[in-house]
């Protein structure tokens, strides 16, 4: 399969790759892993006419922790995200979710952590190739306006299938993307548009540089994801939460957050399921089943047939991966009691 | 459409090549350098039977732009064996069966050698982890485990495992 022309640019620096970007706007592409947006070229869903490699800004790979927040470089090789002791350590929901992303020899060395984040939303009827979808009218994120994936649906109801995003939703990352108008630094939570074609809100100029999370003592986190296969292949239904004890009975739950990814336009930040949790104890499994069932029916609605699984057996699972990722974060709680 | 100018190592051979942006690696030691082993099977990242490696690490050529592999290494299935003695690691593929209708095989070899060359003497779950990106449609897998499994470590109650020290082992 040929990839599109396109001019390619590789800059030495930073300000090389926004004023490249600041030039070309929307017809311009980001390469960093390339396993996202290569595959799309190759299927003519983007055709972008300048591609601005991030080959040589070594300096946007990075892992540090410095005064609470732990800060990873957007082009840091998901590898070294698993390996890093130090995520392992302050955010072990992130280190498994980025276990999960691709087949090994993608995610290990060309994938990146900011291309995982920022991978387009997908449909299964829509990143299909360019003869597969000559065969039938083209649907709303292919210029058309129809929706296979709901029936009569007037807007694109493509789902975000990042894993990482779903982790470091629920660990309350941040990013800091740049341009030449300057920086900026957005909530995650606050980062989507809702709209299936443009799922990001973010300006064509702008270039995600590095995530920032928080390093809150004592939270523990996990991921739990489903997938129809276990190699190669998207999460169908996914789930981070991450528990803060409370200051005064380390023993309850301060603060939860349970984000369910997977089934939505963005990973979903399920703010009332979260804070039902407040002031349960680390070892009530009962607290936990339930949040699974109300995060299953808080989650279900925004779930469309297109991710290549039953949609009532997704829905259904939402129950069990928000109430397994419970349980594995709160075991390490106990974990570290033993110790 | 505009070519550029790129230096890349493939095999251990210095190569001065000028390539077209949308040229992916795959088409370049494949076209270019007629080193036909590397196959493409689905050329969007999910059969793994492109694998080479990159600086020693594998990675899908199928979605490696050649440009972003100039100035790095490259090794291909056509660098593993000296000569016409094949490594250790092809020796055993043979050995096992692991070999059936061989598209797959040179995905699996490339995959197979990083992880060599990273643990040396990896157990069977490790080996099925690391080849989790490697698609084949014939075997069933167990046979090309065994065979990465065995290059490293002959098993003694392995029919398959040869007795004797094969030679060409320069892994």
């Amino acid at each position: 399969m040929r990839l599109p022309q396109f001019d390619y640019h590789s800059p030495d620096t930073l300000e090389g790759v926004l004023a490249l970007l600041d030039e070309h706007r929307d017809n311009a592409g980001v390469l960093a892993g390339g396993t996202d947006l290569l595959v799309r070229m190759k299927h003519r869903l983007a055709a972008p006419k300048v591609l601005v490699s991030l080959k040589h800004l070594d300096s946007l790979s990075y892992i540090k922790e410095t005064s609470g927040m732990l800060y990873i470089g957007a082009k840091t090789p998901i590898i070294d995200v698993i390996r890093s002791d130090r995520v392992q350590q302050q955010a072990p929901a992130l280190v498994q979710a980025c276990e999960r992303i691709g087949a090994v020899s993608i995610q290990h060395y060309r994938g990146t952590i900011g291309g995982n984040i920022l991978q387009d939303n997908r449909c299964i009827h829509y990143n299909q190739s360019q003869f597969h979808r000559s065969g039938r009218q083209p649907c709303h994120k292919d210029g058309g306006k129809i929706c296979y994936a709901r029936d009569e649906a007037d807007r694109c109801n493509s789902t975000c299938q990042s894993d990482g995003v779903t982790a470091l939703m629920a660990l309350d990352g941040h990013l800091i993307l740049n341009s030449t108008r300057g920086e900026r630094r957005v909530a995650l939570d606050a980062f989507y548009t809702t709209d299936g074609i443009h799922p990001f809100d973010m300006q064509p100029d702008e270039l995600l540089i590095k995530i920032d999370i928080p390093v809150v003592p004592g939270a523990v986190s996990a991921y739990q994801r489903l997938s129809y296969r276990s190699a190669i292949d998207y999460p169908i239904v996914c789930a981070g939460v991450r528990l803060v004890p409370d200051p005064d009975d380390a023993g309850c739950i301060g603060s939860a957050r349970i984000v369910v990814g997977a089934m939505g336009r963005s990973p979903l930040f399920l703010a009332k399921v979260s804070q039902s949790l407040a002031g349960m104890r680390f070892d009530d499994n009962t607290a936990f089943e339930q949040a699974g069932k109300d995060a299953m029916n808080a989650a279900a609605t925004f779930a469309a047939h297109n991710a290549g699984a039953d949609l009532a057996y997704r829905q259904a699972m939402v129950e069990k991966m928000v109430g397994r990722a419970l349980a594995h974060a709160a075991g390490q709680v106990s974990t570290r009691k033993v110790r | 459409m505009q070519t550029i100018d790129m230096t890349v190592t493939v095999n251990g051979q210095k190569q001065t090549l000028a390539v077209k942006p949308n040229d992916t690696l795959l088409e370049v030691v494949r076209d270019y350098l007629d080193l036909t082993g590397s196959k493409e099977g689905c050329g969007e990242g999910v059969c793994g039977s492109c694998t080479v490696l990159l600086d020693g690490h594998p990675v899908r050529a199928c979605l490696t732009l050649a440009l972003e592999a100039d100035g790095s290494a490259v090794t291909t299935v056509e660098g593993l064996a000296d000569g016409d003695t094949l490594s250790r690691l092809q020796q055993s593929f043979i050995d096992h069966g692991a070999v059936q209708c061989g598209f797959c095989t040179p995905g699996m070899l490339m995959s197979a050698r990083a992880l060599l060359d990273d643990k040396p003497s990896p157990d069977r779950e490790t080996v099925r982890r690391a080849l989790s990106g490697n698609i084949c449609r014939c075997t069933g897998y167990a046979k090309i485990v065994d065979a990465v499994e065995h290059a490293a470590r002959p098993e003694a109650g392995c029919p398959d495992c040869r007795s004797k020290d094969t030679g060409g082992d320069h892994d």
